[in-house]
Formats: C-alpha cells, sequence, structure tokens
C-alpha cells in the first residue's frame, strides 16, 4: 500500500528496517495495541498505517496479549520533526480505553480518521 | 501532596517514551500523588524538570533504554528501569517509591 501511493521507495527493505527494531524489543506495548515503527532510508514520506485485527495476532507483547490494533509508523531517515509531535499525541491517547474502543467499534476508514482528528479533544 | 518525578525514554524516541509517561501519569492519579514526568523523544527534551521539583520529590523514576542526564539527582532515592516496565507496571514503581524502597543515587562521575 505504500509502495504503490510512492510513500516508500522499497517494501522489502522497509520491513527489514521494521524487523531490525522489533529485534530490539517487540513494539507489541499491550492492552492490544502494537505500535512496528522504522526510521528508514527507504521511507520517502512520514506515513502512518493503521490496521486491526479482532482476532489478535501473537505479537510478543509486554503483557502476553495478542495485538488488536496495530499503527505502523514509518518515517524517513531526515525531515521535519513535524510529525512527531502527532505521533507522542496518539501514543499517549492510546492508553485510553475509550480512545481504544472507539477504535475498536470504527466501520470505516472515515470512522478511524475521524477518530484519529479528535486527538486533541482526548483528556 | 506527596510528588515524584520522572523521566522518561526510548531508542526511537516517537511512542514508548509518550506511553510510559501517560501510564505513570494515569497510574499517580490513582494513588494520589502527583507525579511530573519529563519526556526525552525524538521531539527533544519536554517538560523539563525543575530544579525545585526534584527537591521537592520524594522519589525519582527513570524509565528508559536511551540515555538521561542523571547528575541532577544526586542524593535522591532513585529507581533505572527499561521504558517497557513503566508500561507494564506503572502502579508497582510508583507504590515502591511511597514505600521508600529505593536506593540513594550516587552520581560516580
Amino acid at each position: 500500500m505504500l509502495l504503490v501511493d510512492k510513500r516508500i521507495s522499497d517494501a522489502k527493505g522497509f520491513i527489514g528496517d521494521l524487523k531490525i527494531r522489533e529485534s530490539l524489543g517487540s513494539t507489541g506495548i499491550g492492552l492490544g495495541i502494537a505500535i512496528p515503527h522504522a526510521k528508514s532510508s527507504f521511507v520517502d514520506s512520514p506515513s502512518l498505517v493503521f490496521g486491526r485485527s479482532m482476532n489478535g495476532i501473537e505479537f510478543e507483547s509486554l503483557d502476553g496479549e495478542p495485538a488488536k490494533l496495530f499503527f505502523m509508523i514509518a518515517m524517513p531517515e531526515s525531515g521535519s520533526n513535524m510529525h512527531l509531535k502527532a505521533l507522542a499525541l496518539l501514543s499517549r491517547s492510546l492508553i485510553h480505553e475509550n480512545f481504544r474502543n472507539r477504535l475498536y467499534k470504527a466501520k470505516t476508514n472515515e470512522d478511524v480518521i475521524k477518530i484519529l482528528e479528535s486527538i486533541d479533544s482526548i483528556d | 501532596m506527596i510528588k515524584i518525578v520522572a523521566v522518561t525514554a526510548c531508542p526511537t524516541g516517537i511512542a514508548h517514551t509518550y506511553m510510559a509517561a501517560e501510564m505513570l501519569e494515569k497510574a499517580a492519579k490513582k494513588l494520589n500523588v502527583k507525579i511530573i514526568v519529563e519526556t526525552n523523544g525524538a521531539i527533544g527534551v519536554e517538560n523539563r524538570l525543575k530544579q525545585k521539583d526534584i527537591e521537592e520529590s520524594i522519589a525519582v523514576i527513570i524509565a528508559a533504554d536511551a540515555r538521561v542526564d542523571m547528575q541532577r539527582f544526586n542524593g535522591k532515592p532513585l529507581i533505572e528501569v527499561g521504558v517497557s516496565q513503566a508500561i507494564k507496571n506503572p502502579t508497582k514503581l510508583i507504590q515502591d517509591a511511597l514505600s521508600n524502597l529505593y536506593p540513594i543515587y550516587k552520581n560516580e562521575n
């Protein structure tokens, strides 16, 4: 998907970089969330991909539970730090049950985007 | 109100740092403890701890997998754990601080 949109230049290379990050410790942080991420030379535009698996996927998470909500973060090696603030806010939001429940209930891509746009107003 | 200070940091500095901070803040609120969390992330240092807050705190929690400026904590009860510990067991970290379980930090430099 990122390749088709020309947001990354090489899918294999990018996945390799994601795996290197996972090898430092799983990004399955528990609470059913995983945030595989990498700063990679194969990334052309900073991107965030949301995925959901209602059955859950084993992710060697901190709490041993399968991951159901995935936020994959693709960041270029260099470039603006603007998106980092948004990611920090997203990370904080994911801790809150109410926020996670809304992501579980979302039915369309637009629903998810609306939820993400509402982050600023989450307590 | 009892005050604790904390620093969170992780290698990439884009997610765990902030999740750990949020977990500590959430757990502290439940335990009726005031916590001030400095985040050392890819954005840089945010909410940098003031010397006054460090002095007034009963303990320091360092939840980091990256280097943290430690000198300022000389003489404080302090625990150093990986950032994932603060995400996994934030309540225990704070309870241990309240129970005075942390050794006094001495900077070797």
